[in-house]
């Protein structure tokens, strides 16, 4: 069996697992229609936010800005609504400004810098965050407020079509077009060129500078969807928006299989590890267990998954050596 | 190569003329003792676990679970204090737990990072939420405040010659890890696997080891900063320590420690601590709130960073030209 | 007679005033394999890169198809149909074969790639070619000689009329080396021409139409198929004038009475570069260990010194069975300076004192947990003074020294232990001509001394000059032993490429006639 295929199959019995046992702790208070839209409802920001962070893990990098990206956008976003009388659409298209603009840097530090990913985006992440606190919306006394965004035109982003919330659509989009454009376009094929083999990318007359500053300003600009739905569900920007929200597309990414040495993984498999890592924090509540177990089981999980994706590389190419010294014989 | 080395003194300048710039725009409150002892006192705690995440630091590892981890070792001496009915025995076995907690963390990350050859950050990014999650288990997600027995409280405040006691385990730290790094076979070692691991497994080092070794002195000393830091603020919750992660790193960075591995010192990286608390003490005086702050830390450490990379890519660029032309002689 | 496709003519070039190449004249064919070959250094990797644009010509001129053309980049020569098959492999694993063959490239509906035209357009070329591959494979799952097809289907798939091989069969395995073989013959029957440069002489004889022989960045000849003759190959790579001066020729001499140092017994890989290796060195004797790039010379003393482990066989240093493991090692007295001495030698950042006493920290001067710095700057102070290691500032980062100076250092912290054994692979590798001499004096001075020396080279001047006895190995096995004898570098490089006898014959022949 082709190694990717099994390693789908893995991240989808984990999650198949995950259910099963969620249904035979709890039942029906797990198991029914409702709670799963809510799952996916919930997994659908961190599955947008995925889409961006695969291609920057499928080119061996990382982001760990994504958090505090969201936070400046959401507060780009109360500046316009709280001092413009601009409509809906360029607010949102001022969020989206800034999101791209903040991928832009992350992806230039990145890139034209040579600063290793994680810690580039490690201290864009206390800039990005110190940034949202500047900008940030006070009261008369110069004290930080959450500004209350309540147009119903941006509200409306926050609901439903009968069973179809509109981040769940957008989520569905983002997916659907995330894999393609990683599958079927020229870039996509560089970017996993990029993670695979930096330097036969290079001699194939792939700019790998290019492709990173590309990489990271769409997930730049994938923190700016999944800051507007945010947003719109809690009607109000606030400076702790995204906070510790990095955590999970880089664990979804990891659970769906996106290996962090680069070059292998997809978007498919992201959002099977944002619906696994959702349906845990709703089954863990579901059961009324302390919800800050959630964390000691997310890191657990993500180094087991990461010591199994070792183990099993290291086997696999045990396993290559071997054949090919046969063949030597 | 001759004069000057810019690039080994050029952090210092920077951030030395930014001070001098601080005691100008406000010498009033600035270049005051009780500001100055106030100053160390705030960088003890990092200035303590900055002498043990050197070590990581030198290997070219990263520890991103400082923060949590801290927060952590806090919540369990203060727990076990408790436990204890506030005694000084409770104490004595709490000190004892909370390092042990410490030493624990490091080597299962020295374990894992040797064992299965994955990246530092990620084992140190998934462990960060498993503390995080533990101390809010245990604590249950509130803030658990601790004022006895005295000798507790003495660790945080009590003044000796009118300077407070973190500051002289600061110093002690100093020069243990000091002593440790630059004079014993174990300091050469970690210099050495830095450098280049692949010569010095040949040259007979057990890289492994070293490795474990090193982080399970950064999870020492985080442990240390813990205990410490609960005492100064009588305390312990989830959040203790949030943000050290970023304020070990710049510290480490702003004294000349390169992230890259094989460069740096002790006294660089406490230079680095007391200068970042002079930095965030001006900006402070300069009424920038702590929050706006990690905007400063987050810009030093990308030039940092970015200084030593490119010179990094344009050394290896030289030399790869260089061997070319030799090969082709 | 087919016509010329490429043509370079008076080709100079140097590097910091040093002549690289001087009036070299190469051509090639239409559907020709043209080998080329030259001992190390002699200039082919050169004239290779100033071919595919790498480096610039100081001098002389290039036609392409008759035409004059300039060539500044690897991207024109890639447009005028040039392609190289790189040693270093340089496909994508995670993607397919037809993705591998045409990134960049791809044909596309649209802004999206179109695979099924990409597939079939790989498809066509496999089948006209008949590679033994399949479109749709993930290279992942693929050995080395196959992705080598790969980088061989990309060139023809951009209408490549030249294929440029550089060692092809250097890390193949015996089959995959047969299925190239095959390949490389349709190709050539397809009217493609391929440079083929080759250590291996057996695979020119069998390959090539014609062959051009470099020697010290001069044309030494051009030979057609009829005139390949391996001893005749051997003479003008080596060349008759330098043959008898010194260091071609040498009587070899040693004691088989000295007192075995280091006795290896039956040592096999575990991954098959070399298989049931057994042989002694004795006291005092500089044993030399020749054969070509890849005969598993470097993989063998790794396993003795113990930096791989092997998967059977017994080490033995005097008389002692040994645990190889590099520590174990140290402890018995056993040195190793490594090949590549940048990478697995030293520690660039740190200084000659911290990279001489790296190994010696049990000899440092130790009171109680510090080390003594007086006496470890005692340590590098001798080595510096042993040696002559310059600049002889004990405080200099060996990473800004000069190559000699460098590896100095690296042998220089080996000298200041009790050793019974050294080993060094390829010890003056990029080294200059006089610090060349200082490493083989120091070398002999420890042989003096009564230390064991194994040296591994691909100089064959320099494996003459050292060694006292010689050892040669050829993929993975010791082929040949000379002792006590006259050895000529014409019989070493013969017994490496697996043609001795009929090298020999040659040569007693000549030897008569003279």
């Amino acid at each position: 069996m082709k190694q990717t295929t099994l390693r789908r199959l893995i991240s989808i019995g984990m999650l198949a697992a995950l259910i099963l046992l969620f249904s035979a702790m709890s039942g029906s208070r797990f198991l029914n229609a409702d709670n799963f839209i809510e799952i996916i409802r919930d997994a659908s920001v961190t599955a947008i936010i995925g889409v961006g962070v695969t291609y920057a893990i499928i080119t061996a990098g990382i982001d760990l800005s994504t958090g505090a990206s969201m936070a400046l956008v959401g507060m780009t976003m109360a500046n316009v609504y709280a001092y413009t009388l601009w409509p809906i659409p360029i607010m949102l298209l001022c969020g989206i400004l800034a999101g791209l603009l903040a991928g832009l840097v992350n992806g230039f530090i990145i890139g034209r810098l040579h600063v290793p990913e994680f810690i580039g985006t490690l201290a864009t992440m206390s800039i990005f965050r110190a940034l949202t606190y500047i900008i940030a919306i006070r009261d008369a006394n110069g004290v930080i407020m959450s500004q209350p965004m309540t147009y119903s035109s941006f509200v409306v982003l926050g609901y439903a079509v009968g069973y179809f919330y509109f981040v769940v659509i957008a989520m569905i989009v983002f997916v659907v077009c995330g894999q393609i454009f990683l599958k079927y376009t020229r870039l996509g094929t560089e970017i996993y060129a990029v993670g695979a083999n930096p330097k036969a990318a290079t001699l194939s007359g792939i700019d790998v500078a290019k492709v990173k500053m590309v990489v990271y300003t769409i997930v730049g600009f994938c923190c700016a969807v999944g800051s507007i739905f945010t947003t719109a569900r809690l009607q109000s920007a606030t400076t702790a928006i995204g906070q510790d929200f990095e955590f999970n597309p880089i664990a979804a990414a990891v659970v769906g299989g996106v290996a962090l040495s680069g070059g292998s993984g997809d978007v498919v498999g992201t959002l099977i590890g944002a619906i696994f890592m959702v349906t845990l924090e709703n089954g863990v509540r579901k059961l009324g267990v302390n919800t800050a177990y959630q964390y000691v089981i997310k890191g657990i999980i993500i180094i087991l998954v990461v010591m199994f994706d070792a183990w099993y590389k290291g086997r696999m190419e045990r396993k290559a050596r071997e054949l090919s010294a046969k063949e030597g014989m | 190569m001759s004069g000057f080395n810019w690039g080994k003194y050029s952090k210092p300048i920077i951030l030395i003329v930014f001070v001098a710039a601080l005691s100008i725009l406000r010498p009033a409150a600035f270049l005051t003792v009780s500001n100055i002892a106030n100053v160390l006192w705030s960088v003890s705690v990092i200035g303590i676990m900055v002498c043990g995440t050197i070590f990581v630091f030198l290997l070219g590892g990263i520890d991103l679970s400082i923060a949590t981890l801290c927060g952590f070792c806090a919540v369990v001496v203060v727990e076990v204090i408790h436990y204890f009915n506030d005694s000084v025995l409770g104490l004595f076995v709490g000190i004892l737990a909370a390092l042990a907690v410490g030493a624990l963390a490091g080597c299962f990350h020295g374990f894992i990072i040797t064992r299965f050859q994955v990246p530092a950050f990620l084992v140190t990014f998934a462990t960060q939420s498993v503390f995080m999650g533990l101390s809010m288990v245990v604590t249950n997600n509130k803030i658990v405040s601790c004022t006895s027995p005295k000798a507790f409280t003495a660790i945080g405040s009590m003044k000796i010659l009118g300077f407070p006691l973190p500051i002289y385990f600061m110093l002690i730290m100093a020069v243990l890890s000091w002593f440790l790094l630059r004079k014993t076979v174990f300091g050469r070692y970690v210099y050495a696997v830095g450098g280049n691991a692949t010569a010095s497994e040949i040259s007979g080092i057990n890289v492994k080891k070293v490795t474990i070794l090193c982080y399970v002195l950064s999870g020492v000393t985080t442990a240390i900063g813990g205990i410490i830091l609960a005492s100064m603020t009588q305390q312990a919750m989830a959040s203790t320590g949030s943000g050290y992660t970023n304020d070990v790193i710049t510290a480490g960075v702003i004294g000349g420690v390169s992230l890259l591995g094989g460069e740096g010192t002790v006294p660089g990286a406490i230079f680095g601590a007391v200068l970042m608390g002079l930095l965030n003490n001006g900006l402070n005086l300069m009424s920038v709130p702590s929050t706006q702050a990690g905007l400063v830390k987050g810009l030093v450490i990308i030039v940092a960073v970015a200084f030593d990379a490119l010179q990094h890519a344009d050394q290896s660029r030289k030399k790869v030209k260089k061997i070319a032309a030799k090969k082709a002689a | 007679m087919a016509e010329t496709i490429l043509e370079a003519k008076g080709i100079y070039k140097s590097f910091s005033g040093v002549p690289v190449l001087q009036d070299v004249r190469f051509e090639v064919k239409r559907g020709e394999v043209h080998a080329l070959m030259g001992e190390n250094g002699a200039g082919k990797s050169t004239l290779i890169k100033i071919i595919t644009g790498v480096y610039s010509k100081d001098d002389g001129q290039i036609f392409w198809e008759g035409q004059p053309v300039e060539i500044n980049s690897y991207q024109d020569c890639q447009k005028l149909g040039v392609a190289c098959i790189y040693q270093e492999l340089s496909v994508i694993p995670p993607l397919t074969v037809a993705q591998n063959v045409y990134l960049g490239r791809e044909p596309r509906k649209g802004r999206l790639i179109d695979y099924k035209k990409m597939n079939e357009m790989t498809q066509a070329l496999i089948d006209k070619y008949d590679f033994p591959l399949k479109p749709t494979t993930v290279v992942d799952n693929l050995g080395i000689g196959q992705r080598q097809l790969i980088e061989i289907l990309k060139g023809l798939s951009q209408d490549s009329k030249l294929l440029i091989m550089d060692e092809p069969t250097a890390s193949l395995s015996g089959k995959e080396a047969e299925s190239l073989f095959r390949i490389i013959n349709t190709l050539r029957s397809e009217g493609v021409s391929i440079i083929y440069i080759s250590h291996r002489l057996e695979e020119v004889y069998m390959l090539s139409d014609r062959l051009t022989i470099l020697r010290d960045g001069k044309n030494a000849a051009v030979l057609e198929k009829k005139d390949i003759i391996p001893a005749k190959v051997i003479e003008t790579m080596i060349g008759k004038v330098v043959d008898e001066s010194a260091g071609s020729k040498k009587m070899l001499h040693s004691e088989d009475s000295a007192e075995v140092r280091l006795d290896v017994r039956g040592l096999t890989d575990k991954t098959d570069r070399f298989r049931n290796i057994s042989f002694q060195v004795h006291r005092g004797e500089i044993l030399g260990l020749g054969g070509l790039i890849g005969a598993g010379r470097t993989e063998v003393v790794r396993a003795i010194y113990g930096v791989d482990k092997a998967a059977s066989g017994e080490v033995y240093l005097d008389g002692k069975k040994l645990d190889p493991s590099p520590k174990n090692s140290i402890k018995e007295g056993i040195g190793f300076v490594p090949e590549d001495r940048r990478n697995q030698g030293f520690i660039p950042l740190l200084s000659t004192t911290k990279n001489v006493a790296l190994t010696n920290y049990d000899i440092v001067k130790i009171d109680g947990v510090a080390i003594n710095d007086g006496d470890e700057l005692a340590m590098s102070k001798r080595a510096i003074e042993a040696i002559d290691i310059r600049p002889a500032d004990p405080n200099k980062p060996v990473g800004l020294m000069s190559g000699g100076n460098a590896q100095k250092v690296v042998l220089g912290k080996w000298l200041m232990r009790d050793l019974k054994l050294l080993i060094v692979d390829e010890p003056t590798a990029g080294i200059d001509v006089g610090a060349k001499d200082e490493i083989y004096q120091i070398l002999e001075n420890l042989a003096k001394q009564g230390v064991a020396v194994i040296v591994v080279t691909s100089d064959l001047q320099e494996l003459l000059r050292v060694s006292h006895r010689i050892l040669v190995m050829r993929k993975g096995d010791i082929v040949k032993e000379f002792k006590n004898e006259v050895v000529t570098q014409s019989r070493v490089l013969s017994a490496g490429q697996g043609v001795e006898e009929e090298a020999e014959a040659i040569e007693k022949a000549e030897e008569g006639i003279v």
